[in-house]
């Protein structure tokens, strides 16, 4: 079991993480009809198709250009919260990263770390909105916890991959309060978040690519 | 049932209509990077210009509301999506100049965040530019915090007010201040009876049932208030014009902008039922409705219903309302 990650390793887990979304888009829509304006899963397509065009540009120098890169794509794209939130993740996570060629699952908690502090300079939501947080938050706390035990990158992201499912999976039984979806106020119960959804399918794809 | 559109390949929808727009009025509107809505005749530098953004899928609003006495700079997005915020930054920059730059904003979660970081650029780099938010949905309540309080149809007649305020050459703090008056005694209300469809993938957004109607609807179909049973006209009106009469405290003696902005589906003859019955109960009240508009301003493609628009007035307010402006789908002279 590997104990860092390199650039290509990194590379490999966006690969997967885009071709996994590209798979569900049309479920991602179907999700965001139900509580939103449906077009969720095209909003994400749009997002890994830009960090799909950053990977052919990246100049394989570091880890850190590959996820400012993505995130910087994402950013760009025309996909109303998306690109932003998206964009924000993947750009912190390249400053967390910082200049290292590997990370160890200490490094990578950080890089997760810092990504999900620059994205919530742009979003209140906490764990239990119903947003795509409810994925994001645990999946890193997830991180954190095995790589403080001192468990592998793949033993890290595989924790992270059942805590953002779990999470993902929670917000069936909440009430939103950010987005569209919180007009909707008690109707939304029973429909899971496609925010959070979108998120643990990100760690359950990175997870499965190492 | 299947969707019924008029689409070519769902991907350009956007640049396809804008393209459609640009060149049916390019006497007035020049389309620029095949997002940016400018007006063919730029304002003079010594005037505040206006720039606004949002997703496409509403026309003829936001982007056929581009002219003189109006809006600068339209940023298109995707369908119902904010454009990025990097290039609703070009929009600024390109307007920027010592005269200053209002940027108007609907309070939707992807148009506040593509704002904002298209503002932290802006202030980066020094622009001269003050934002506003548009906030008039009083479907939640109207006492609830803003960020619950979407932006409805009143960015058009804000857009006006604003915009005869910056061509009679005020500056930036008084455009901003009348902006904010305007913002600050204005109310929406939505209703609808059928769905919208999304024109990319064909999933219809909400479910309204055969019989019911909702009352609160927002912008792109997310849910309001709650669904009740049809009502006629006359009653739908009155139940809706009470509830923003109360929003913005207008009593006998006030004088009101009404609009009737029609969703896509619902008829001109039944919004001028509408307009009819709201303006009597205001007349009934002692109040005069010294400004109007029906018909088609921001729209979320074949939804029946409509969002019915109430806001206090001044002198000053109406004149500016009044005053000239030329943009495809607003002229007064």
């Amino acid at each position: 079991m590997a104990d860092t990650i390199n650039a290509d390793n990194m590379l490999a887990m966006l690969q997967a993480a885009i071709a996994t979304i590209r798979e569900n888009e049309e479920m991602l829509s179907n999700l965001d009809a139900a509580t939103g304006d449906g077009d969720h899963g095209a909003a994400m397509a749009m997002a890994v198709g830009a960090a799909d065009k950053a990977i052919t540009e990246w100049d394989k120098a570091s880890i850190k250009s590959l996820l400012h890169g993505v995130g910087w794509g994402m950013m760009c794209i025309d996909g109303g919260s998306t690109g932003p939130l998206w964009g924000s993740l993947f750009v912190g996570m390249s400053k967390g990263a910082g200049e290292a060629d590997t990370l160890d699952s200490a490094a990578l908690a950080t890089a997760f770390e810092t990504g999900l502090e620059k994205l919530q300079k742009q979003s209140k939501a906490v764990v239990g909105d119903k947003t795509m947080m409810d994925a994001l938050i645990p999946a890193v706390g997830a991180i954190r916890t095995a790589a403080d035990a001192s468990a592998s990158v793949n033993d890290a992201m595989a924790a992270a991959a059942t805590a953002a499912a779990d999470g993902a999976a929670a917000t069936t039984d909440m009430v939103a309060k950010f987005g569209r979806a919180r007009n909707l106020g008690d109707r939304v119960l029973g429909h899971v978040d496609p925010g959070a959804t979108s998120m643990s399918l990100l760690f359950k794809a990175f997870s499965e690519a190492l | 049932m299947a969707m019924k559109k008029f689409l070519n390949d769902p991907a350009n929808i956007t640049s396809e209509l804008l393209d459609g727009l640009c060149t049916a009025f390019s006497d007035k509107l020049t389309l620029v990077d095949e997002k940016l809505v400018c007006r063919a005749n730029a304002k003079a530098e010594d005037k505040v210009a206006i720039v606004t953004l949002g997703g496409a899928g509403h026309e003829p609003a936001l982007q056929a509301f581009v002219g003189e006495g109006l809006v600068d700079i339209s940023v298109v997005g995707d369908i119902f999506a904010a454009p990025n915020g990097p290039k609703v930054f070009k929009a600024l920059q390109m307007m920027n100049r010592p005269a200053g730059v209002l940027f108007v904003v609907l309070n939707h979660a992807g148009d506040v965040l593509n704002a904002n970081i298209a503002m932290e650029m802006a202030e980066d780099a020094g622009l001269n530019v003050k934002m506003i938010l548009t906030h008039e949905d009083i479907a939640p309540g109207a006492d609830t915090p803003i960020e619950d309080r979407r932006g409805l149809v009143g960015c058009v007649p804000l857009y006006k007010v604003a915009g005869a305020a910056a061509e009679a050459g005020k500056s930036l703090d008084e455009v901003y201040a009348i902006a904010e008056r305007f913002n600050d005694n204005m109310a929406t209300l939505a209703v609808a009876m059928t769905v919208a469809t999304h024109p990319q993938n064909g999933a219809e957004i909400g479910d309204i049932a055969d019989d019911e109607m909702e009352i609160g609807m927002g912008q792109h179909g997310e849910a309001g208030t709650g669904p009740c049973k049809i009502m006629t006209a006359d009653d739908t009106a009155k139940t809706m014009v009470e509830r923003l009469m109360a929003a913005i405290k207008v009593t006998s003696g006030d004088k009101v902008l009404l609009t009737i902005n029609g969703s896509g589906a619902t008829t001109h003859m039944e919004m001028f039922l509408i307009y009819r019955a709201a303006r009597k109960v205001l007349a009934d009240a002692g109040i005069e409705t010294a400004c109007s508009m029906v018909g088609e301003y921001l729209t979320v493609q074949e939804m029946g219903g409509f969002q019915m628009f109430l806001a206090k007035m001044d002198d000053e307010l109406i004149d500016l309302f009044k005053a000239p402006c030329d943009a495809p789908y607003w002229t007064v002279r």
